[in-house]
């Protein structure tokens, strides 16, 4: 399956999901004028590469800085999907960076590691 | 829309200019007279029975004679020697977009040399680059205040809206303000105000997206706000929420699968909706009762050096994702005489800002809150946004802005 690289702009994240090693990760600001059409084949790519996978162990890191509301709920279905995954059998880890001082950012991590109880989910604090 | 507008309509005609021109024959020499008489003169279309044949190019032209004894070697010969023979033609009618393609697709050649306009094919003139790009830069200028205008008139629809709000506030609290910025002119974010003889209700809104999207779904809103209103008892913001989730997933289709018509089948599926904070302020037990969608509201008691904040539920309000059914909680809170109350949408909190460019967050804006709970709120507001404008800085504004913020006091009769 085709790795999924999207570079960041002003207003999306950075993407890239190396689906070959496991390891995805998205890092800067989310606020597209349109998030469904910025996020659909994220989410198109990400549940193809879900579907058939099986005990695998699987490393996502996430950094954000902003999110705008039609982002965060993309956002919230990435992790909804991956913890289907864990829970149809495979390792999720997520670690969630975040400035020490950015409540906002942390406050959403744990949120996050609340909703998706079948994820191993660390809070890491930005140095 | 106005379609009369000129510079929608712009061809390649509009930049006509009608330079000398030399026919292929003419030798270098006479070019070089032509060339010396007309000193603003770039380019020199060479032209042979009202047929385009090229352009010579003045500095391409002077610095081959200017080559060791190419004016000699040169000189009497035929013009065509330094003539670009594929110049850019087009024609007259070919509207302004499509010339900067095709001129783009020559590379830098067009901005320098111009380009040949023709008549049902014959030589009518040129044009040059540099008024390419002038009538480019007008029409980009001409679209924007058109679209613009249009935004501003839509802001002065939407703030209509707002009216009745406004002016029940003022009749009704006597210490408070209501900061409502949409970041581009119209926006997402919305809030109401009514007052009663036994309390008054307030919702600040915060719907999915700005800017125009945003503005659309304020109205959607305001419109189902209404109606819910009309049926349901003021005093149960909890109630009212899901009432206007029914309301907003059925009438904008947002159902998750199950719980559609089997046979209804939908292409385009918006998923839009609202994160709000709704409130009734009982004058007699000083009590609000606050029902929240993602939205918590900040209390500072009387004298308290705290401010406490009271987290709503965590679904929003029309989502495809929130079930039809789903009820929100009422929660209880003593504002005595004295209290102050303040609501916002995500807009400042999550503004990014500061050495660090992270979010503003809740607990900077629950230490400017204490560092002006001592002033009128008139003066909070002032202190509030000076310090959120300073955290923002050079960064730009990420979304729609609303505060309110009330200081309670004793009930009137």
């Amino acid at each position: 399956m085709q790795n999924l690289h999207i570079p960041a702009t002003t207003y999306s994240p950075q993407v890239d999901f190396d689906f070959s090693r496991h390891q995805l990760s998205l890092r800067g600001e989310s606020y597209p004028e349109n998030a469904s059409v910025f996020f659909a084949p994220i989410m198109a790519a990400l549940d193809a590469y879900l579907a058939p996978l099986d005990h695998v162990r699987i490393s996502v890191d996430v950094q954000l800085a902003y999110f705008n509301s039609a982002s965060t709920k993309a956002i919230l279905a990435v992790f909804e999907r991956l913890n289907d995954a864990a829970v149809a059998g495979n390792y999720v880890t997520v670690n969630w960076h975040s400035d020490p001082d950015d409540d906002t950012i942390m406050e959403f991590g744990q949120e996050i590691a609340e909703d998706n109880p079948a994820l191993d989910v660390h809070l890491l604090e930005l140095v | 829309m106005q379609r009369d507008n000129l510079a929608v309509t712009q061809v390649a005609g509009h930049l006509l200019d009608k330079p000398p021109v030399v026919s292929p024959d003419s030798t270098n020499y006479q070019v070089l007279e032509v060339f010396t008489s007309h000193e603003g003169l770039a380019n020199l279309p060479v032209v042979r029975d009202g047929q385009p044949l090229g352009i010579i190019n003045r500095n391409h032209f002077m610095s081959m004679l200017a080559r060791p004894f190419h004016r000699e070697i040169f000189g009497r010969k035929p013009c065509t020697a330094f003539m670009d023979t594929n110049p850019l033609v087009v024609d007259y009618h070919l509207p302004l977009t499509e010339l900067s393609f095709e001129a783009l697709q020559r590379g830098g050649k067009v901005l320098s040399d111009g380009f040949i306009i023709t008549v049902d094919g014959a030589y009518a003139g040129v044009g040059q680059g540099v008024s390419l790009m002038q009538a480019l830069a007008d029409q980009q200028a001409e679209k924007h205040r058109q679209m613009m205008d249009s935004i501003h008139y839509a802001s002065v629809i939407q703030q209509s809206f707002l009216q009745s709000s406004r002016r029940d506030m003022a009749a009704c609290l006597q210490d408070y303000f209501m900061v409502w910025e949409p970041r581009d002119v119209v926006g997402g974010d919305y809030y109401y105000f009514v007052k009663r003889d036994d309390g008054f209700f307030v919702a600040v809104i915060d719907c999915t997206g700005h800017g125009v999207p945003g503005a659309f779904m304020t109205l959607i809103m305001a419109s189902a706000l209404k109606q819910v209103l009309g049926s349901h008892d003021l005093h149960d913001p909890a109630a009212l929420l899901g009432a206007i989730n029914r309301q907003v997933k059925e009438s904008l289709g947002q159902l998750a699968d199950h719980e559609r018509h089997p046979e209804l089948q939908v292409e385009v599926r918006s998923d839009d909706g609202m994160d709000c904070a709704f409130c009734w302020y009982d004058y007699a037990s000083h009590t609000l009762t606050f029902a929240g969608a993602k939205t918590p509201i900040f209390v500072l008691p009387p004298k308290g050096d705290e401010v406490e904040v009271v987290d709503g539920n965590k679904k929003g309000v029309g989502y495809v994702s929130t079930p039809l059914d789903y009820q929100w909680d009422n929660r209880q809170v003593k504002l005595k005489p004295g209290s102050r109350l303040y609501i916002s949408t995500d807009g400042i909190i999550d503004q990014i800002g500061g050495a660090k460019r992270i979010c503003f967050g809740k607990k900077r804006f629950k230490e400017h809150i204490i560092k002006h709970a001592h002033l009128p709120m008139a003066q909070q507001q002032q202190g509030l946004l000076d310090a959120f404008h300073q955290w923002q800085g050079e960064n730009s504004r990420r979304d729609d802005v609303s505060l309110f913020g009330v200081h309670i006091k004793e009930t009137r009769a």
